[in-house]
């Protein structure tokens, strides 16, 4: 292990943890893992997803209690899995998703996680938006106080989550992936706001995927695989990125190649997707789509770009049958499916990664093999009425091997496999022969980088076998690799369209509506 | 008219008492079924004790204490050693109901009713007919019950308890990172519960009547539950929740006096049935919104293995 140089070596270290070990089951999430953290600097931590980053975070937060091991947060031993005790050190965590209960107002969220609670017990609203006003003035003002948690967007929540954090008087910070679900802009501002902790002497230890953010943010750097610290912390100036993704990766890399999709080669219609002139009403989040026309042919893929919040996800739900169309009409190869229910649309070959794999793209109590099954026992007319239970676990297993799943069981439900692997599943189930035009929300967001390159050669894979593809993303680069034709969503309606090579300024500018 | 109100007020209290205790356990996430119970051991309690001391006050003083036991136990069964809150909760009522009518036998050997001298004081007494009537012959506890949806208002929902308390109903993680330990407050929601259900029995063994009577619930438990439903779990709400239902059922008892000639008994029986079933339903179209909104969060805790 390498001790950080420079004068942080000589104090304290922030946050010390010695032959940590925690085990689920048969699984050992992490192993003998000591490390040292410097205080007043900010530490990543990498790793693919499912090697253990998660997991070290709640330990050394206290949420959860190691099997073995020691943690000392500024020099205090922490009794396993105390939060308080943690809290009281001075660390807070801010976790990768939202730990604010979603009807409690902003100042009742705040409230409820302050350090040092008023002396009386009983308060007046206008008591708590005083005493809170200070700390939201950089998240949206005062008048966000009032408004519920769940009815603010995520970027706003994201850095609630920051000033909960600091209102508890922490002194360091563990941030698990907090730029999973920001835009690039978003990630901007809060790698600045990290900075600026940083220089107030905050101590941050922050869980990212991109190596690109961890060049951006970082001062030091901590490699974990398969639940072993393989790397670091070491100043990020001393590694290159090679060396840094071999070591997340590890030695023998698991080459991930794309899975050869049965795709139906022969498409006959040439044109797949297309909608014309449709639009739909506004939803709590975003604007309607106004007037979109959109095509999608066999072998191509179709990027769609925008600032998150412009009609995205409308579209998304439009094509997907999930929500009515006001105007217009969408087809499916040539086939009117306007009014069609989505059971219909998937028998036409449509298929769809959804914007948020947890909530929508799987039945998180169901188990793996219901939820890899749940096409076979949908949509289908004329079948006989009974199933074999052996069969359809035999066909998900072998799809779920097909696609590199790690599972123990078909029987485990399917909220016990990681982030990565739980997008392995959808693509699994998604992905299936029959397929003619896929819909791709987001496929790689909180992926590591070797789930995001099979991710992304899969795409590759399909429209090369003749399917076509529409790509919603937030990724710019992402769109620019895949992409070939690119289409800019703003305030829900098509606003520019380019064909390769892209011109990211003027890509950029149609994105934010500039006019230069 | 008067006597309808009057009666809707009597037939309220032990209603709207119940539902607050609901709504204590509601907010701190337990569905808390067993609060018939609860309300019939604190009615049998303050009679039993009552009688045998000659005072309500340490009648309902020991109504309480039983109540808080049997609401630790619940918190035990549930928590540590974690058992089904419903089945669990359900099991708390045949307790309930079952060993009051057991004790009765066993303690007093009486079968059916038991009959007292104690009775709760009444503020306001004499009117006969006119507006007086209506707050006329109301126990005590019909007359603080509004101060305690008041102060059960205030700890809900303009108090730091009642922030954690929410914290570990809605949203379990929450409250644990900022340092509450769920399974405490879940205790103290159900000490308060408890509490309230023994005040809610009270009233109607003692405010009311002079009398414990085997299963004199009669169900009032689970529709003081269904108010904290219909009210959204809200003190307020489900006070006017009780209040209502309170009010069905002085159109049930008043039209059983004034037209069972015409129409059977059994239908007038019906009618707060009939209508708590309605209310449910408006209550469930008004809620949809709600759970939708919730549905769409995604859940917190993704396993990193």
């Amino acid at each position: 292990m390498t001790v950080p140089s420079g004068p942080a070596s000589a104090e304290v270290p922030a946050v010390r943890c010695r032959s940590l070990g925690v085990s689920f089951g048969t699984v050992q999430a992490l192993h003998d893992i000591s490390l040292d953290l410097a205080a007043g600097r900010i530490h990543a931590l990498v790793g693919q997803n499912g090697a253990g980053k998660t997991t070290l975070a709640k330990v050394l937060g206290g949420l959860q209690a190691p099997d073995n091991g020691t943690v000392c947060i500024a020099g205090n031993q922490i009794p396993p899995g105390d939060v308080r005790a943690a809290k009281s050190a001075g660390l807070a965590m801010v976790h990768q998703h939202f730990s604010l209960p979603p009807s409690f107002t902003v100042a009742e969220a705040l409230e409820l996680t302050a350090a040092r609670p008023e002396s009386h017990s009983v308060y007046r609203r206008t008591e708590l938006y005083r005493r809170w006003q200070n700390e939201v003035a950089e998240v949206g003002g005062t008048n966000v106080l009032a408004t519920r948690i769940r009815d603010l967007p995520v970027e706003t929540r994201q850095s609630l989550e920051i000033v909960r954090a600091l209102v508890s008087e922490a002194r360091i910070l563990l941030l698990d992936e907090p730029t999973a679900l920001l835009t690039p802009a978003a990630t901007d501002t809060l790698f600045e706001r990290l900075r600026g902790l940083r220089d107030d002497g905050v101590t941050i230890l922050i869980v990212l995927h991109k190596l690109r953010e961890v060049a951006a943010v970082a001062d030091t750097v901590s490699v974990l695989r398969d639940g072993k610290l393989v790397l670091g912390p070491s100043e990020i100036s001393g590694v290159s990125q090679g060396q840094l993704s071999d070591a997340i990766v590890g030695p023998a890399p698991d080459t991930d190649r794309a899975i050869a999709v049965e795709a139906a080669t022969d498409v006959e219609q040439q044109l797949l997707l297309e909608l014309v002139r449709v639009s739909s009403r506004e939803s709590a989040f975003e604007p309607g789509l106004a007037s979109i026309d959109l095509t999608v042919e066999a072998r191509e893929i179709v990027g769609i770009a925008g600032v998150e919040g412009n009609g995205q996800r409308s579209l998304v739900s439009v094509i997907a049958g999930l929500s009515a169309v006001t105007e217009g009409s969408v087809l499916l190869g040539g086939e009117e499916v306007t009014r069609a229910p989505p059971a219909r649309r998937r028998l036409r070959g449509l298929r769809l990664v959804p914007f948020d794999r947890n909530s929508e793209g799987i039945s998180r109590s169901a188990p793996l093999w219901l939820n890899q099954s749940a096409l076979r026992l949908i949509g289908r007319r004329r079948q006989f009425p009974l199933i074999s239970l052996r069969q359809y676990k035999r066909q998900a297993s072998e799809a779920m091997d097909l696609w590199r799943v790690r599972y123990n069981t078909v029987a485990q439900p399917a909220e016990s496999l990681s982030g990565g692997n739980v997008q392995r599943l959808v693509l699994s189930r998604e992905l299936a022969s029959g397929l003619e035009v896929l819909v791709a929300a987001q496929p790689t967001r909180g992926l590591d980088f070797s789930a995001t390159n099979f991710v992304r050669s899969s795409l590759r894979g399909l429209r090369d076998a003749g399917a076509g593809v529409l790509l919603v993303s937030s990724d710019l680069d992402e769109l620019f690799e895949l992409s070939d034709r690119l289409l800019v969503m703003y305030g829900g309606s098509i606003v520019a369209r380019f064909n390769a090579p892209y011109d990211r300024q003027a890509v950029g500018d149609a994105m934010t509506g500039a006019l230069r | 008219m008067e006597q309808v109100l009057a009666t809707t007020l009597r037939s309220a209290a032990p209603l709207v008492l119940v539902a607050m205790a609901g709504v204590f356990a509601f907010r701190a996430g337990i569905f808390h079924l067993g609060l018939e119970g609860l309300m019939i051991s604190g009615a049998f309690t303050t009679v039993a004790i009552g009688d045998a001391t000659g005072s309500v006050g340490l009648g309902i003083l020991a109504a309480i204490g039983v109540c808080m036991t049997l609401s630790a136990v619940y918190w035990w069964v549930i928590g540590p050693l974690g058992a089904n809150v419903i089945i669990a909760g359900l099991g708390l009522t045949s307790i309930g109901l079952g060993g009051t009518a057991f004790a009765l036998g066993a303690i007093f050997d009486i079968r059916g009713s038991m009959f007292t001298d104690v009775v709760l004081p009444r503020p306001v007494r004499g009117a006969t007919s006119g507006p007086g009537v209506i707050i006329s012959e109301h126990s005590i506890l019909v007359w603080i019950t509004p101060l305690i949806v008041l102060v059960a208002w205030i700890v809900l929902r303009r108090s730091r308890f009642g922030l954690r308390l929410a914290a570990v109903g809605e949203y379990p993680f929450a409250a644990r990172s900022a340092g509450v330990n769920p399974s405490i407050v879940r205790l103290q929601a159900l000490l308060i519960s408890g509490a309230l259900c023994a005040l809610g029995g009270a009233e109607l063994s003692v405010g009311t009547l002079r009398n414990f009577t085997e299963n004199m619930t009669n169900g009032r438990g689970f529709i003081a539950f269904v108010a904290v439903i219909f009210g959204a779990w809200h003190p307020i709400g489900a006070a006017l929740a009780g209040l209502f239902f309170g009010f069905a059922d002085a159109i049930g008892i008043q039209s059983q006096i004034n037209i069972t000639e015409r129409v059977p008994r059994e239908f007038v029986l019906m009618i707060p049935f009939v209508l708590t079933i309605f209310a449910v339903w408006l209550g469930g179209l008004w809620r949809r919104r709600t759970l939708e909104a919730e549905a769409g969060y995604a859940e917190l805790r993704e396993p990193d293995y």
